[in-house]
């Protein structure tokens, strides 16, 4: 890729990743724990660079499971930003610990195999129905102007549901090819 | 070599209002020393270090015991730099290393051939320490509550526990929410989210 069409690029992702960020703390996440994925790095210089959210980056998705539970007793809002992997990678804190202690979590998930995405078929085939098998409801952002609502929307229904909640990312609303 | 147990019950008098997050067997003995609405008995193995350090970081003021095992300890690694890299100066990580995935029947971990002080020093805690005995013990726990300092206490100890403690008595459920109507009155602040009648 040229230099300058991967400028434009980060240009284009930098008002969505406001966006998402707006839209957080909108939803009252203050505690904001990460891995990322190249498709959200503006995403999660965004969280970085916000004095209002604490941000715990991660070594592997399922131990910011357990971080954002101990946060959450704790009085703090909680979400993670992971890509779909990542979601593989936590399905055991999300079953023994999120769901058996009905503790609520807004999953950011960007969605690698989603239509359109070269190179994750496999990972994107899967995604939908193991977060259906897990119970979580799920709701794929693909609308810039859809950010806010449906953030805090999710939000509101982590915290009554006391479960998680995923909102699926996709490349058209993270501004990235 | 001794017990858990002899190691828990030496520092239950000196851990004051600090929470507890538990794992496997050693959750039923810490209640029995140190009963208290502040402990949490966590379920998903290896998590233990992780919860307890979450709730570390949303409350800087308070102090946090992980009570860890080796099998536990060995399954979330990775989560050791995270921690090590937000630095709670608030938490102790106490691990209880008999060698053997004992919840689980007893079958052998890997600790036998590898070094949980070393691994915590190599992915950036500043202090961790192997003691031998339980007067070492609680004088190390003694210096990582007055240093606040991010800390592993590591010991070698014997697998089982003594007859007759009292079980727990607590689902999931019930103990997150003595959990965290404990936090509420302790830190005079509202936590739990007031659900449908939330225009109170």
């Amino acid at each position: 890729m040229d230099p300058s069409r991967r400028k434009t690029e980060t240009l284009d992702a930098k008002a969505p990743a406001a966006a998402i960020v707006a839209g957080l703390k909108n939803a009252g996440i203050d505690f904001v724990a990460t891995l990322p994925d190249e498709k959200m790095l503006e995403l999660i210089r965004a969280v970085e660079n916000d004095a209002a959210l604490r941000h715990v980056p991660l070594c592997r998705e399922e131990e910011g499971i357990g971080i954002c539970a101990g946060a959450y007793l704790a009085g703090k809002k909680t979400a993670i930003i992971m890509q779909n992997a990542g979601f593989l990678n936590s399905c055991n804190a999300l079953t023994t610990t999120s769901l058996q202690f009905q503790i609520p979590i807004l999953m950011l998930i960007y969605y690698a195999g989603d239509i359109g995405d070269r190179g994750f078929a496999t990972l994107g085939t899967v995604t939908e129905p193991v977060l259906q098998a897990m119970g979580f409801r799920t709701y794929v952002l693909r609308k810039k102007d859809e950010i806010d609502t449906t953030l805090r929307g999710a939000q509101i229904l982590a915290e009554d549901s006391k479960r998680p909640v995923a909102v699926l990312l996709t490349k058209s609303v993270l501004g990235v090819a | 070599m001794k017990q858990r147990y002899d190691y828990l019950k030496a520092i239950a008098g000196d851990a004051g209002d600090a929470l507890a997050v538990c794992t496997g067997w050693g959750a039923r003995e810490w209640s029995a020393v140190r009963p208290s609405d502040g402990n949490l008995k966590t379920r998903t193995l290896g998590l233990v270090s992780s919860i307890a350090a979450g709730l570390a970081l949303a409350l800087p003021h308070r102090k946090v015991i992980a009570i860890d095992g080796d099998g536990a300890f060995l399954m979330n690694l990775c989560g050791l730099p995270t921690i090590a890299l937000q630095n709670p100066g608030n938490l102790i990580h106490l691990l209880f290393d008999n060698e053997v995935y004992e919840a689980s029947g007893g079958t052998a971990t890997a600790s036998h051939n590898s070094d949980a002080v070393m691994i915590a020093k190599g992915a950036g805690y500043r202090h961790a320490t192997w003691v031998k005995t339980t007067e070492e013990f609680r004088a190390e726990f003694a210096s990582a509550w007055n240093r606040n300092e991010l800390t592993l206490i590591a010991a070698k100890i014997e697998p089982g526990q003594p007859k007759g403690l009292p079980p727990l008595r607590l689902d999931e459920i019930e103990n997150k929410y003595r959990f965290m109507r404990y936090l509420e009155s302790t830190e005079k602040k509202n936590i739990l989210h007031p659900g449908f009648d939330s225009k109170l």
